[in-house]
């Protein structure tokens, strides 16, 4: 994804802030899982986009290679995301997860001036252990990502929409959270799928300042989510967080997936009111995108989305339009070519042409 | 895996009795499942979209597929999992992301057996005409149309 006005610090100081003991402490679990584990397959049954499976271990991952043409600043041909995952399933009691993923390295940049190369960072995205309970419960404790909609929770390139992020699916609330949080999901799936989730404190391995909007100390929340058909569900859900500058949340928000034979429709919305000290001009955070696409074959498609975006900083919201196809040559890789245009208020995402080369594997 | 729920599945019209047929589907699992009786399609649908994940013991559950291109495999998506092979592609691309493994392909129905065979916890499907090994357990049977087949079937 592209997080297209945030700034990239230099890698050495970024490498030192996020490669904090927790990773480390996280990645050496799993090794030594992973040397643990009996090999129950291997390599010979590798598939691309469902990893290697060893024994109880799985490691998998994603890359996304993006070209970023804005028609004003810095163009770039970067590697956006290299992002690898180790999940275990050993017993119901032990069944962690990890993901490091590094991001931002400019592989060229030219154009625009008073920039950096950016060289890159890594960040712990999620390292959690699950707990299987009776009746279709799980318990989670660690660093996941907060379930605010459906995009922040399936944002590997390969699997969402657009090059360009909306700006609603990230912006205006706390995408992770490090504590507590309990699951549910009906095997029949006639059930809302529910999780609930409680971070009493700061986040573990935060990203730096530079490129986060805010830093949170305290997060709370619910996401309902009712299928309607395999990937099509209506999403509720409810954020409250107080960041370090003492600013209380309370976010609500919609998502929606659904399909008509060849059309898909998905979008996001969220309200927030803001309330105590904090940088503002504006009580309340509100936006939305709405996106049509339509599978021309197995392979093709095309898509869009329309997005409005009043952030607490802006005094006119942001208005985007997005135009794209897409080719997908294999389930886990697409390779997506998109122009945003900017239409309305101070661009969130800059007007531009974008494309980028994703694979799950 | 809820008693109540077992239950359901053993009145859902998947009893073991009664002759096999090649063109039958054969679900089985690891001789360490312990089942005490059959389950049914729904369940059986719920394991492989990854939304039951555990036996009623409390051990990971590993469901094994087979490869895209296999006749059996469009048999079962169309006739269990009762989905379109492209959504259940982009589903559970979708699931790995949140940390549940997608089944595993096993590119014939030996490796099949073999793997289900070997890997506690396994679960995976074969054709009605194959011959089990004896410490595999049947836990369903999937009746077949007369006249199904991946081009002229869909879901009953």
């Amino acid at each position: 994804m592209i997080p297209a006005v945030r700034r990239r610090p230099p890698a050495a100081r970024l490498t030192r802030a996020l490669l904090a003991s927790p990773l480390l402490a996280s990645l050496a679990l799993t090794a030594g899982l992973l040397l643990a584990a009996p090999a129950q397959a291997g390599i010979d049954d590798y598939q691309l986009g469902q990893g290697l499976e060893l024994g109880p271990i799985n490691l998998a991952g994603y890359s996304s290679v993006t070209a970023a043409l804005p028609d004003q600043g810095h163009k770039s041909l970067a590697i956006d995301d290299l992002s690898l995952f180790i999940s275990g399933h050993v017993t119901s009691l032990v069944n962690p997860f990890v993901e490091a993923e590094l991001t931002g390295l400019d592989l060229t940049r030219w154009g625009g001036d008073g920039d950096r190369h950016r060289d890159g960072y890594v960040v712990l995205e999620r390292v959690y252990n699950d707990i299987y309970l009776p009746d279709g419960f799980t318990l989670r404790a660690g660093k996941m990502l907060a379930p605010v909609g459906e995009w922040n929770q399936i944002h590997a390139a390969p699997l969402v929409l657009s090059t360009v992020r909306p700006a609603v699916t990230y912006r205006n609330f706390s995408e992770y959270a490090t504590g507590l949080s309990v699951l549910y999901a009906d095997p029949a799936a006639a059930l809302p799928d529910i999780q609930v989730y409680w971070q009493p404190a700061e986040e573990l391995s935060a990203r730096p300042d530079s490129i986060v909007d805010n830093r949170y100390r305290l997060v709370q929340g619910a996401h309902v989510s009712v299928p309607l058909a395999l990937l099509d569900k209506v999403g509720l859900s409810f954020q409250r967080s107080v960041d370090d500058q003492g600013t209380e949340q309370h976010l609500y928000g919609l998502d929606g997936h659904y399909t008509v034979d060849r059309l898909t429709l998905q979008g996001e919305w969220t309200y927030s009111t803001l309330s105590g000290p904090g940088t503002r001009t504006r009580s309340r955070e509100w936006g939305g995108f709405l996106s049509p696409s339509y599978a021309l074959d197995d392979q093709w498609s095309v898509y869009g989305w329309y997005e409005i975006y009043s952030g607490r900083l802006q005094d006119a919201a942001a208005q985007d339009l997005l135009g794209g196809v897409a080719y997908r040559p294999h389930p886990a890789m697409v390779f997506k070519l998109e122009y945003v245009q900017n239409v309305g208020g101070r661009p969130v995402n800059p007007t531009g042409l974008f494309a980028s080369w994703s694979v799950l594997f | 895996m809820p008693r109540h729920r077992l239950m359901a599945l053993l009145l859902s019209g998947l009893a073991l009795a009664g002759p096999v047929r090649a063109e039958d589907i054969v679900i089985i699992a690891h001789p360490s499942v312990a089942l005490t009786r059959s389950i049914g399609v729904g369940e059986v649908a719920a394991i492989y979209l990854l939304r039951t994940t555990v036996w009623p013991d409390g051990h990971p559950i590993v469901p094994v597929n087979r490869e895209i291109a296999s006749d059996l495999r469009r048999k079962f998506t169309t006739l269990v999992l009762r989905q379109d092979p492209g959504s259940l592609a982009a589903y559970w691309n979708e699931m790995h992301f949140r940390g549940k493994f997608p089944p595993l392909v096993q590119e014939s129905e030996q490796s099949v057996l073999a793997f289900v065979e070997r890997v506690p916890g396994a679960v995976g499907y074969v054709s009605g005409g194959i011959p089990l090994p004896a410490d595999v357990h049947v836990v369903a049977r999937v009746t077949v149309p007369d006249g199904w087949s991946p081009n002229n079937g869909g879901p009953p």
